[in-house]
């Protein structure tokens, strides 16, 4: 798995490119936005890990053009500007994914497993999900487990066709929250994990395999069901 | 501080030079300058209207002489002439007489039969000027006409122009003073007021010198007379006012998160130390590290949030207004926090009214009532009611998060909406005292009134919004 690393703070460079090594991805890394852009351009990679302020051309306008020149390599910004306005700004430049700095690493790859396997576009469009046993409808809304059905709330919904769409990949407890409850702020109680135990109670009635691994002090991880 | 100095002038020093480079001053001398102008266009009216006058009523004169000489000359021949010429004159002599009834030569060119008191070789014709000497040696100019009334019968007549000049003397002379006068007024009263105006400026202005060099309390004086100064000063004190309610705010803040930092950052250190003092086995080094990560992760989350709060108070999300359902705002809040609640065993109930739309953000009305209902959760014991409620009543919409625990003291109502405030009984729990300063800068952001009552028991946190969609 090859990824592009544009950043020019040298030493969290090196520290975020030691720690995909070590993972088994190939990292290059570029300090500049040009010379990013053009690697972009030649190379293919599977993700773009990207600073938004960058010496040369700055991370905005490093999305745009590389989107004008329809390339659609998955781009993630590391920032510290951590304003509701950037996020929101950096989303419409093209970009796919916004994490803040600081961050853990283990936050960040999960980040790149879930960008790098999208086939370079936004999943189609589908009315049903199928992972395993687990069906969903998405148009009625229900969902069926080994042909018995399963009834639930409509977050719990959206968690589990979200666990759906991302399977065997570990999910955090931030990108749960960005992307079933559309809100970029930690709350100080245990939103995702009670909502976690009650889906897990629910999709595991009466079956034995448990879908929703916790990986301890990371986040989730959903299996396909037999 | 000599650097200071240099960066505002000495306001007393340059004095006497600056009355004349004051605006004040540049006014004055621009409508002096305008009136001498003025004035000069007047004279040079005045001045040619009277002597056009005086010439005309002059040559008038002339010419009526002109013709009782002629009608006396074509009645009854020269000697007739002669005769008016010398009862005109009063006397035979030609020249040389300064006389009421003016200068008068009258010469029959063939026979040299002549009369009057004007050289007799003068036979110049048309309306001329001539220089005639008078008894003491002086020449009067006399303007006369010349020409012949017969055959070689020449005439002149002639009146002295001095009066003519007496006058014009007279005119320049008035001019002279007024204009001295004008002037002189004009001088003195642009430096009168421009020394006026700048006491009132060097006023404002060492009012504003105190100000740099430390004294923010001083304000400017008012005269009472609410001129164009006064309001001027006025604004400014308003506008200093309202920087050192900021800057007191700012000092607040700086050393409020000065002080809370303090602690997780100390807690950090202790948490290295022991590291350093006492992990024998890597084991011991993991969970001390996992704790250290812990705080340094409960600081950023304090940086945060006080960014997220001085970004909110900017009001820069103001932009970003749209007309949005509170209604389902609210229901996704609770379907949210429905579950938390009942793990930690409180009991999240809602009584929310359909259809009530406003104007705002989303995403931070989200926050705002998560902040609230993780607020009673965390801080209520177990077995509390918590209610979510919305109503809407003419053109006030109000959103309320209620409980029935142990409430909070009224003394405090107003404390707990400050930066790292926090209630003594919840010192223990976790936390860091920002959720409900975010609040209310968000409530202030989207104009909504927040209010924090006793519910009766337990805390009432009221919302009303106006801006309706």
């Amino acid at each position: 798995m090859n990824i592009l690393l544009v950043e020019d703070d040298m030493e969290l460079a090196h520290s975020v490119g030691e720690h995909f090594r070590d993972q088994g991805y190939i990292v290059r890394h570029c300090a500049d936005g040009e010379s990013g852009l053009s690697s972009a351009c030649q190379e293919d990679y599977q993700v773009i890990v990207l600073d938004r302020m960058l010496p040369a051309l700055d991370g905005l306008e490093f999305v745009r053009r590389l989107r004008q020149r329809g390339v659609r390599t998955p781009v993630i910004y590391l920032t510290t500007m951590s304003g509701i306005d950037d996020r929101v700004q950096g989303l419409e430049a093209g970009g796919d994914d916004y994490l803040v700095k600081p961050f853990a690493f283990a936050e960040l790859l999960a980040r790149v497993r879930v960008l790098s396997r999208r086939p370079g576009s936004a999943p189609e469009p589908a009315i049903h999900l199928t992972l395993g046993s687990i069906e969903l409808d998405l148009l009625k809304r229900t969902v069926v487990r080994a042909g018995k059905n399963i009834e639930l709330l409509p977050q719990e919904f959206r968690l589990l066709e979200y666990f759906v769409r991302n399977p065997d990949r570990v999910l955090t407890r931030r990108m749960l929250l960005e992307n079933v409850w559309g809100i970029n702020f930690d709350p100080q109680t245990s939103v995702v994990e009670s909502h976690i135990s009650r889906l897990r109670a629910k999709v595991n009635h009466g079956f034995e395999f448990d879908v929703v691994q916790t990986v301890r002090g990371t986040g989730y991880k959903f299996l396909a069901p037999n | 501080m000599s650097f200071r100095r240099s960066a505002v002038p000495d306001i007393n020093s340059l004095r006497p030079i600056r009355v004349f480079n004051t605006e004040s001053f540049r006014s004055a001398a621009l409508f002096a300058s305008l009136f001498l102008v003025l004035s000069w266009v007047l004279l040079g009216a005045v001045y040619w209207i009277v002597d056009d006058t005086q010439t005309a009523a002059l040559i008038g004169a002339i010419d009526a002489d002109i013709n009782t000489i002629k009608n006396g000359y074509r009645a009854e021949g020269l000697p007739e002439a002669i005769e008016v010429v010398h009862q005109r004159l009063g006397s035979g002599k030609y020249a040389g007489a300064d006389l009421p009834g003016g200068y008068i030569l009258i010469r029959d060119v063939a026979s040299g039969t002549m009369a009057g008191n004007v050289r007799p070789d003068t036979l110049q014709l048309g309306l001329f000027n001539l220089s005639v000497p008078r008894s003491g040696g002086s020449a009067a100019t006399v303007l006369g006409r010349g020409g012949y009334i017969a055959g070689g019968i020449y005439l002149f007549v002639g009146r002295d122009t001095a009066p003519i000049a007496a006058t014009r003397a007279r005119i320049l002379k008035a001019f002279a003073w007024i204009e001295g006068a004008a002037i002189i007024l004009a001088g003195t009263g642009g430096i009168f007021f421009s020394l006026q105006f700048m006491r009132r400026i060097d006023a404002i202005a060492r009012t504003c010198q105190s100000i740099i060099s430390g004294k923010f309390n001083d304000r400017i004086a008012l005269r009472g007379s609410g001129d164009e100064l006064d309001r001027l000063a006025l604004a400014i004190n308003n506008m200093l006012d309202r920087i050192s309610t900021l800057l007191d705010s700012l000092r607040q803040v700086s050393s409020d998160v000065a002080h809370d930092l303090r602690t997780p950052l100390t807690h950090l250190r202790n948490r290295l130390e022991e590291a350093r003092q006492k992990a024998l086995t890597t084991d011991d080094y993991a969970a001390l590290v996992s704790h250290a990560i812990e705080d340094t992760d409960h600081l950023l989350a304090i940086f945060a949030a006080l960014l997220r709060i001085s970004q909110i108070e900017s009001g820069s999300r103001l932009a970003a207004f749209t007309a949005l359902s509170l209604t389902e705002l609210l229901e996704q809040v609770y379907e949210m926090y429905r579950p938390v609640a009942e793990d930690e065993h409180r009991v999240l109930l809602h009584d929310i009214q359909k259809d009530v739309r406003i104007q705002g953000d989303g995403e931070l009305l989200m926050q705002m009532f998560s902040n609230l209902i993780e607020n009673a959760i965390r801080h209520a014991p177990s077995g509390t009611r918590i209610l979510i409620r919305l109503a809407r009543s003419g053109n006030t919409v109000t959103a309320a998060v209620e409980d029935d625990g142990p409430g909070i003291p009224a003394v405090e109502h107003d404390k707990v909406f400050r930066r790292f405030y926090r209630l003594t009984r919840s010192r223990s729990t976790p936390g860091n005292g920002l959720g409900l300063a975010l609040v209310a800068a968000i409530a202030n952001l989207h104009a909504a009134k927040i209010e924090l009552a006793d519910n009766h028991p337990g805390a009432r946190f009221r919302l009303s919004f106006e801006h309706l969609a």
